[in-house]
C-alpha cells in the first residue's frame, strides 16, 4: 500500500473506533439524564439505581470516546497538513468551536457529574448531566458541520490558491448537513436503546433478582430504539436528494455501494422489527415475560454499531478521491515529506493501542452489565482525606 | 484580532501546564509517593476530579491552533511528527490507566493500570519537554536530540515537583502544603511554556488566519467564555476540600 493509502487507512481505523464509542455516548447521555431527572424529582430509589447503573456503562464507554477522539483531532495536522494549508481558514473554525464551545464544557461538566455524588446539591448535579448531553450534541453539530464542508465546500471561495470563509451561516445550512445531523443523532439513540435492551434481556434471561429494574429498562430501551430507528431511517432516505445534487457519483463505487446496501438492509429490517414486533410486545410486558425471545434481543444489540460504521464508509469512501469535494484531492492533502516509516509506525502505535484498549473497554462494559445494579462504582462512598491507620483484624 | 487569539493560545498553553502539570507530575510520582494500593488510591482520588477539567485545556489549545493558526497547525504537527505521536500515545495510556484501574478487583489488574498511569504521565512530560525545546529552536528537522531529551527530563522534574506540591496541598500531608506553595509551583510549571510562547510570538502573529475567520471565531466563542471559566471555578470550589471521590 502507498503512503496515501496507509494514511487513509489510519484515519479510517481510528475514526471508526472513535465513532463506535461516540454513537453510544450520544444515545446513552440523554437516557441517563432523564433517569437522573426522574430520581431528582420523585426520589424513587429505583431511579437512582438506574441512573448509577446505566451512568456507569455510559462513563466506561466515554473513556474510549475521549482517547480515540484525541487522535482524531491531531491527525489532521499530522497526516493531512495540506488540508489546513488549503482550507484551514474555513474548516478550522468549526473544529475550534467544537473544542471550546462543546468538548471543553462536556469534559468539565462530566467530571463534576462523575465525582459530584454526595457533594453537589441534587438539582445542580442533574444540571451537570443535562449540560453533558447538550454539549455532546453540540459536539456532534460542529463535527458534522466540519465534515459536511468536506463533502460540499459551502460558504467559501478560492483566493490565491486557498479557500477563504465567505458566509459562515452557509456552513450550517449545507445541504449535506441538514439531514445528516439528525440521521447521526437518531442513530445514537437507536444504539443506546439497543444496548439498554440487550443488557436488560441478558438479566431477564438469566432470571437475576433485578426483575423490576430490567423490565423497566427493557421498556426504555425498546421505546428509545423505536424513536431512534424511525428517525434514523427517515433522515437516511431524505439524504438521497441533497447528496445526489452535490455528489452525483457517490454510490457508484463497489465499497460505498456495498456499504450502502448493508446499512439499508440492517436499518430497514431492524426498524420494522422494532416497530411491528418489539414495540407492540411492550403491552403488558410480554417482551419481558417471553424468555425465549431474549437471546434474539442480545444478538441484535451490535446491529446499529455495524450499520453506523457502514454509514460512515458510504459517506467517506463515496467522496473519494476528494478530501474537499471538487477542490482538494486526498493525495494533494497529504503532509509533504511524510515517510512510509512515519506513517507505518504511528499507524501501528495508534491502531495497536486503541484497538487493545477498545477490546478491554468492551470487556469492562460487559462485565459491568453482568455484575448488575448491585455492584456499581459510580457514586460509591468516598475515602476520608486523612490516611486511616491500618485497622486491626477483627472477626 | 490576531493578538487576541495569540493571547488566548498562550493562556491555554500556560493554563494547561499549571493545571494538567500536577496531574502529570503526580502520575509520575505515583509509585514513589504511594507505596501501597491504598496510598495510591488516595493520591489518584486527590487528582481524579480535576483531570477531566485539566486535560481538556490541551484539546482546546489544539482547536485554537487549527481555527486561528491553521497553517502553523499543519507545519508544527508535521515537523514534530514523532514527538506528537509519542505525546498522544502517552496521553492515551495515562488516561486508560486512570479510567481502568478500579474497574476490576484483582491486585494484578490494579498494578498494570497504575503502571500505565505512571508510564503515560512520564511519557507526557518527556515528550512535552522535547516539544517545547523544539519549538523554542524554531522546529529543527530532527527534534529528538540531546537538547530535546534534556528538556524532557527537566520538565519531568519540574512537573513532578508541582505534582508533589498539589498532593501535599490537597491531602494536607507533608511539607509545603499551603495554597501559596501550590500557586508557586503552578507558575513554575507554566513558566517554560510562557517563555517559548514569547519566543514564538512574532512567527505566530505572522501566520494567523484572516480577519474574517478570526471575527467569526470571536463572535461565537467570546460570549461563552464566562461559562468556560465558571465551569472551571466550579470544579475547584467543589473538589478542593473534603473526602476523596473513588471512581478513578
Amino acid at each position: 500500500m502507498d503512503i496515501v493509502g496507509l494514511a487513509r487507512l489510519q484515519f479510517a481505523v481510528t475514526g471508526s473506533l472513535h465513532f463506535l464509542f461516540v454513537v453510544l455516548t450520544l444515545g446513552l447521555a440523554p437516557l441517563v439524564a432523564i433517569m437522573h431527572t426522574r430520581y431528582a424529582i420523585g426520589g424513587n430509589p429505583l431511579h437512582e439505581r438506574m441512573t448509577r447503573f446505566w451512568g456507569q456503562i455510559y462513563v466506561i464507554n466515554y473513556a474510549l470516546g475521549v482517547v480515540t477522539g484525541l487522535v482524531m483531532e491531531f491527525q489532521f495536522g499530522l497526516s493531512w497538513s495540506g488540508l489546513s494549508h488549503y482550507a484551514g481558514d474555513v474548516f478550522g473554525a468549526p473544529l475550534a468551536m467544537e473544542t471550546l464551545l462543546a468538548f471543553f464544557l462536556e469534559s468539565t461538566f462530566l467530571g463534576l457529574w462523575i465525582f459530584g455524588w454526595h457533594r453537589l446539591p441534587r438539582g445542580l448535579h442533574v444540571a451537570c448531566i443535562w449540560l453533558v448531553t447538550l454539549t455532546a450534541y453540540a459536539s456532534a453539530l460542529f463535527i458534522m458541520v466540519a465534515n459536511s464542508f468536506l463533502q460540499n465546500p459551502a460558504g467559501s471561495a478560492e483566493m490565491g490558491g486557498r479557500l477563504v470563509l465567505r458566509d459562515f451561516g452557509a456552513l450550517f445550512t449545507n445541504p449535506t448537513l441538514v439531514f445528516a445531523l439528525p440521521h447521526v443523532l437518531s442513530a445514537g439513540l437507536w444504539t443506546g436503546g439497543f444496548v439498554v435492551m440487550g443488557a436488560s434481556a441478558y438479566h431477564l434471561f438469566r432470571r437475576t433478582p433485578e426483575r423490576e429494574f430490567f423490565t423497566r429498562s427493557l421498556r426504555i430501551g425498546v421505546l428509545t430504539a423505536f424513536i431512534g430507528s424511525l428517525f434514523t431511517v427517515g433522515f437516511g432516505y431524505a439524504q438521497f436528494g441533497p447528496v445526489g445534487s452535490v455528489q452525483p457519483d457517490k454510490f457508484h463505487g463497489v465499497i460505498p455501494g456495498t456499504a450502502l446496501g448493508l446499512m439499508i438492509t440492517i436499518g430497514q429490517l431492524v426498524q420494522f422489527a422494532v416497530m411491528f414486533v418489539l414495540a407492540p410486545l411492550l403491552i403488558r410486558d410480554l417482551l419481558a415475560r417471553w424468555r425465549w425471545l431474549h437471546p434474539l434481543l442480545m444478538v441484535m444489540t451490535p446491529l446499529p454499531f455495524v450499520a453506523a460504521i457502514a454509514g460512515w464508509i458510504v459517506r467517506e469512501v463515496g467522496r473519494q478521491p476528494w478530501l474537499v469535494y471538487g477542490k482538494l484531492s486526498v493525495a494533494d492533502a497529504l503532509t509533504p515529506g511524510l515517510t512510509r516509516a512515519d506513517i507505518t509506525a504511528s499507524f501501528a502505535g495508534f491502531a495497536g493501542v486503541l484497538g487493545l484498549l477498545a477490546l478491554v473497554d468492551y470487556v469492562l462494559i460487559a462485565r459491568a452489565v453482568r455484575r448488575g445494579p448491585g455492584q456499581v462504582a459510580l457514586g460509591a462512598a468516598d475515602l476520608p482525606v486523612t490516611a486511616e491507620p491500618v485497622p486491626a483484624h477483627s472477626l | 484580532m490576531d493578538i487576541f487569539w495569540f493571547l488566548t493560545f498562550a493562556v491555554l498553553l500556560a493554563g494547561y501546564f499549571a493545571l494538567e502539570g500536577f496531574d502529570i507530575g503526580l502520575g509520575v510520582l505515583l509509585p514513589v509517593l504511594g507505596r501501597s494500593p491504598a496510598a495510591r488510591d488516595r493520591l489518584v482520588g486527590a487528582m481524579a476530579p480535576f483531570v477531566l477539567a485539566n486535560e481538556v485545556w490541551l484539546v482546546a489549545l489544539a482547536g485554537v491552533l487549527f481555527g486561528a493558526f491553521p497553517v502553523l497547525e499543519g507545519q508544527a504537527l508535521s515537523r514534530l511528527y514523532p514527538l506528537v505521536v509519542a505525546l498522544l500515545l502517552a496521553w492515551i495510556v495515562r488516561d486508560a490507566g486512570l479510567w481502568f484501574r478500579r474497574r476490576s478487583g484483582g491486585a494484578a489488574w490494579r498494578l498494570v493500570w497504575d503502571g500505565a498511569l505512571c508510564a503515560g504521565s512520564a511519557g507526557l512530560a518527556l515528550s512535552w519537554g522535547a516539544i517545547l525545546v523544539a519549538v523554542a529552536r524554531g522546529l529543527p528537522a530532527s527534534p529528538l536530540d540531546a537538547a530535546g531529551i534534556a528538556g524532557g527530563v527537566a520538565l519531568l522534574a519540574l512537573l513532578a515537583w508541582h505534582g508533589r506540591t498539589f498532593a501535599a496541598w490537597r491531602l494536607q500531608d507533608g511539607p509545603g502544603r499551603s495554597g501559596r506553595a501550590l500557586l508557586l509551583s503552578a507558575c513554575a510549571a507554566a513558566a517554560p511554556a510562557v517563555l517559548v510562547m514569547a519566543a514564538a510570538a512574532a512567527h505566530m502573529l505572522g501566520n494567523a488566519a484572516p480577519d474574517q475567520t478570526l471575527t467569526v471565531l470571536s463572535v461565537m466563542v467570546v460570549p461563552v467564555a464566562p461559562i468556560l471559566v465558571g465551569a472551571q471555578v466550579w470544579v475547584w470550589r467543589t473538589f478542593s476540600r473534603g473526602a476523596l471521590p473513588t471512581f478513578f
